[in-house]
Formats: structure tokens, sequence, C-alpha cells
């Protein structure tokens, strides 16, 4: 018995670890490629051990940094394409206000949800549909409208209110998809708070508001700030309605990502590499952060653990 | 829930008038709804309204505004429905689902079998398994569109690992472009099956198992009999979140391929946003959206079914 338990632990660690090293060989190269210099980025045979096979530097992260000397050759490029400052800037204003105002409102709503069936019992699953629309299909008839809306503003208020390429168009566009996930977490947060407690504190006279910031709040703050986090790496991630409704002057990191790759004149995969491990490290220790709470955001809270 | 839903007790009298206001439910029932409602219906619903008017036109966007398109009748539904191009398109994008669901499922459930249970180590595999999925989609697809270059590391390793010269274009080939984008795809997303199952599995009642075990059941029969039937409202939900997720598949074949070579890894979301977007012809991609409309709405239907169906189950066996 105790042998066939000892094959049955190396056999498990073998296949575990064999998938260790299949989801660590893509994020491993990709953070290797971003220390090398032009001549490693693609060789045959490949340069695999710092030091040995190749010299590490920092000129990537110099160059879209604009940190120090970047070299003359390639400063041209430099200019025109990496601008990481800008993009960083118009990710974080975007997701960040996007974020706090989604969970804002889904939370609100949520709550009364929760208590007195706010929009009837199918409400939020007709909410769902939002997240299962494929964005494409959004995304054309946004383009259109968010081409017509300023010539309707124009015949309204005689004033031209652009939306394309700004960032309250796309601001507003990231609070709409991403309310299906914080209605449904939070749902998932305010049903364990039991209803008795909110019962005592109208019976000792609070008002209804006090009674949530009183009550409610503290006890699912937690789960706001998890809800906070998870739609703000969502919001990081997305691309394709990036790449349609701003560009060129509101420009987020995904859509900066992007634009190396269809890039014409020989592919700059340093740089590349450098952008990647730069934009992947804050959502990965999100991820970490709010860890025990994915599988609730990724399940619309159906899956509760 | 019955009893605790009854009329809630009144507070006290507030003096000021947004205070009494306040205190009415029916303020506090509707009030949260009217900002999300009108959100969605000035950025979905009215966007929604006006494309149905356009894709009557014949309206491209280099031509003027499309108050001056002119009148095109139906046809870019009948362009749409005779164009091979684009049932080629939504049969890629099924085929792709399918086969990286399929993949991510008895991966992410075989890697969960292996890890749910406690031993030396778990707390690694189990970081590790998770990191994909926190990873933006765009890096993935620019990194494997690094890893997959003809002369790049991951044909390295497999020659390597087969001792020959193996030389495969994945980015160049028809067949193994399409494979490269179900990789790349399948790499991220076990990492969310793997969860889920492993959460399913941590959470599945221990009284039945038990019980099945002292009855002189063995180790399979308990799997089959008792944990997989426990198990099953969790595998319908993550069958149904990954594949609405990967039938919306666009950010990967976009930075691996761009859709190519040719068409072969033109999905539906890439062939709409070339019609927009390279070739401008708004009034046919807006026909076609909606055509896939009315298509995603009948699939949607079916999974918000089973997502309820499933819930409810859930929830009885938590209840337990």
């Amino acid at each position: 018995m105790i042998r066939r338990r000892h094959v049955f632990a190396i056999v498990r660690h073998a296949l575990l670890l064999a998938w260790t090293l299949v989801v660590l060989f893509p994020i491993g190269w990709m953070v290797m490629t971003s220390f090398k210099d032009a001549g490693d980025w693609v060789s045959w045979p490949a340069r695999w051990v710092p030091f040995v096979d190749f010299e590490p530097t920092l000129m990537n992260y110099r160059q879209i940094f604009h940190f120090g000397d970047t070299g003359a050759l390639r400063r041209e490029q430099t200019e025109q394409a990496y601008n990481i400052w800008k993009a960083t800037f118009d990710s974080v204003v975007i997701v960040t206000v996007a974020s706090v105002v989604s969970l804002l409102l889904g939370s609100t709503l949520a709550y009364a949800i929760s208590r007195f069936r706010t929009g009837g019992p199918n409400y939020p699953y007709t909410v769902l549909t939002i997240r299962m629309l494929p964005p494409i299909v959004v995304a054309i008839p946004l383009l259109i409208y968010y081409a017509s809306l300023p010539e309707a503003f124009t015949w309204l208020l005689g004033r031209r209110v652009e939306f394309f390429d700004t960032y309250y168009g796309l601001t507003l566009l990231y609070i709409v998809t991403t309310l299906p996930y914080v209605i449904w977490m939070m749902l998932a947060f305010i049903d364990e708070v039991p209803r008795e407690l909110e019962h005592a504190a109208r019976l000792m006279g609070a008002s209804r508001l006090a009674t949530i910031r009183k009550v409610v709040f503290p006890l699912v703050a937690s789960g706001m700030a998890v809800t906070l986090l998870f739609v703000f790496i969502l919001n990081w991630s997305e691309f394709l309605l990036a790449l349609t409704l701003s560009q060129p002057k509101v420009l987020t990191l995904p859509v900066l990502l992007n634009k190396f790759q269809s890039a014409v004149e020989g592919r700059l995969y340093g740089p590349q590499a450098a952008i990647g491990t730069v934009v992947t490290i804050p959502v990965v220790v999100l991820g970490f952060l709010i860890q025990k709470h994915l599988v609730k955001g990724f399940s619309f809270g159906m899956i509760r653990r | 829930m019955a009893e605790s839903r009854g009329p809630a007790p009144a507070g006290p009298p507030s003096r000021s008038r947004l205070g009494r206001w306040l205190e009415r439910e029916r303020v506090f029932r509707i009030l949260p709804l009217i900002p999300v409602q009108a959100l969605v219906l000035a950025l979905l619903f009215v966007p929604m309204v006006l494309t149905v008017y356009i894709s009557l036109l014949r309206w491209r966007i280099t031509r003027g505004f499309w108050t001056e398109a002119p009148w095109g009748g139906v046809s870019n539904f009948l362009d749409a429905l005779t164009d091979e191009g684009f049932f080629d398109a939504v049969g890629r994008t099924f085929l792709f689902a399918g086969g990286a669901v399929v993949l991510e499922l008895a991966l992410g459930f075989g890697l969960a079998l292996l890890t749910y249970q406690s031993f030396r180590g778990r707390r690694f595999y189990f970081t590790v398994f998770l990191i994909p999925m926190m990873i933006i989609p765009v890096v993935v697809g620019y990194d494997f569109s690094m890893l997959l270059i003809d002369t790049g590391p991951l044909n390295a390793v497999l020659s390597a690992l087969t001792g020959l010269d193996v030389r495969v274009r994945w980015l160049s080939e028809y067949r193994a472009a399409q494979v490269a984008v179900i990789l790349a795809d399948v790499w991220q997303w076990t990492s969310l099956t793997f969860l889920i199952f492993v959460s399913g599995l941590a959470a599945l009642p221990r009284d039945p198992i038990k019980a099945a075990r002292v009855m002189g059941a063995t180790r399979w029969q308990v799997f089959r009999h008792v944990e997989l039937p426990l198990l099953k409202p969790v595998i319908v939900i993550a069958v149904v979140i990954r594949t609405m997720e990967a039938l919306k598949i666009f950010d990967m074949p976009m930075l691996l391929t761009q859709g190519g070579p040719g068409n072969a890894t033109e999905t539906i979301s890439i062939y709409l946003w070339r019609n927009a977007w390279i070739f401008n012809k708004i009034s046919y991609a807006a026909a076609s959206s909606l055509i896939l409309l009315v298509v995603f709405t009948v699939l949607i239907y079916l999974s918000i079914w089973l997502l309820r169906r499933e819930r409810r189950q859930l929830e009885a066996e938590t209840a337990r």
C-alpha cells in the first residue's frame, strides 16, 4: 500500500510540475526577452541562460520609459511609438474612474435587489446579457452612435460634444460593461449580511441611510474592495472597445501594445516584452490580493466558497 | 428568508424633507435603478436602434455622414447571409471556442483533481496555476506571437524534446495558426477552469461521500456516483461561462496573426472588425452585427436558463 501511495505522489508531482513548466515558460521567456539586447531577441539556437548566453541589459526599459541614453539609432522610433507614460496615464484614469463609478452604482443596485427585489426576480439575469454579448456586436453600433452624437448635440444644444476618442466616451462604456460583475458579486456579498441586523437597527430608531452606513456598509466593505479590484483588472485588460472607440488621442496600454504588433518595420520584441512585463505586474499583484474571491467574480458570484 | 421579508419596522420621523423622502421604501427600491437603466438605455439600447436604421442604408464611413447615405433596404442583410466569409467566420469561431473549451475543461478538471486535497507543495502549484488568467489577454497574445516565431523558443523546445529539427511555421501556416490561437487560449484560461473546479471540489458536502465510503464503495464508485453528480452544477457553470467568453475571442488572434494567414484565424469578431475598420463597410458590418445579435440572444437565453437551473441546484446542495 505504501508503495502505491509513493508512486501516486511521484506521478502527481510529475504531472503538476509539467504544467508548472507550461505555465511559467511563456512568462519566463517574456521577462527574459525584456532584458535582452536587439541581437538576442530572435536567434537560432535560442539564448536561454542569462550572463552565459546573453548579457542582460536594461536598454528596453530605458527605451520605453525614455530614461537615460536610449541609443541614437532607435531614438526616432522611440519618440513616435512608445509613449508608455501617456498610455499608462490614460489607462489609470479611465480604468479607475470607471471602476469606482461602476462599483457605486452597482452596489447600491445590488442592495436594492437583495432587500427589495428591485426590477423583479429576472432582473439580475437580464443584466448578465450585457456581459455575454460579444463586444464586437456592441462596438459597431457604438461607433455609429459616437459618430452621430456630436451632430445630435449640435442640433440640440448648438454645441458640439465629442464622444469618439475621449476619456469619458470610453469611461462610460467601461462602467456599463462591468456593471453585471459588480451587481452579481455584490449580491453575493450583501446576501450574506443577515437582515436581522438591519431590522434591529431600524427598531432602535436608525434611519434607512444610517442603517446602511453603520450596519451594512462595514460588513460589505471588504467585499466592495474585492469587487473594485476585480473590475479594475477587467477594465485594465479590455482591448476591443479601446481599440475601436479611442485612439489615437486617448490610448490605453493594451492598444499601445497592439501598435507594435502591426508595426511593419521590423518587430521590436525587446521593448514590447518590457511593456508586457510592466503592464502585467500590477494586475498579477492585484489578482493575488483577491485570489480567494476570483472564483466568485468570474462565476458571477454563483460559485461562492 | 420569507419571515424576515415582512414589513420593515418604521424608523424615526425625520425632520428634514430629504430625510423623510429617503425614508420611503419606494425611493430605496427605485432610486438605484435609475442611473443604471439610464446608462444601459443611452449606451446600449439607443445605439442598437440606430444600428437597425444604419443597416438599411449603404453607408461607408469614407463617404460623408450617414444622413447623406443612400437607402439600401435589406440588401446588407442579404449580402451577409450569402457571404461565405461571414459563415466561415462564424463556424471558425465556434470551432475555436469548442476546441479551446473542451481542452480547458479537461486539463482544468485533471489538475483540480490532483490539487484539491492537501499535500506538500499544494500551495506552490495552486499559486502558479492561477497566474495565466491574471495576465492581460493582449500580453498573452503578444507573448505567444514571440514564442511561436519560426526560429522561436517553442520550436527549439520541441526540437530538443523530439530530437528532430522541428520548424513548425506556427504563424504563417493555415492549420498551425489555428492551433496556435487555441493553444494561447488554453494556456490562459485553463487557470480559470482549474480554479472553478478546485472550488467546486473543495465545497462538496462531506456527508454523502463518507456515507458511500462506509457502505463499501470504492474510490472510483464514490467519484462516479456521488462526487460527479454533486459537481454537475459547477461543471455546467464552467462550461457556460467559458463558452460564452471563448466565443468573444478577439485579442489573441488579433495579436498573433491579425486574423491571418489568409483568413485562417479570422473569428467573427475579427471579421466584423475588418469590415468596419479596414474596409469601412459600416452598414454591412451593422447588418452582420444585428444578425449576430439574434444568434447570440438565443445562445444567451439558453446559457442563462442553464445558469439559473444549476445555481438553484448549487444552493440546494450548500443548504443541505
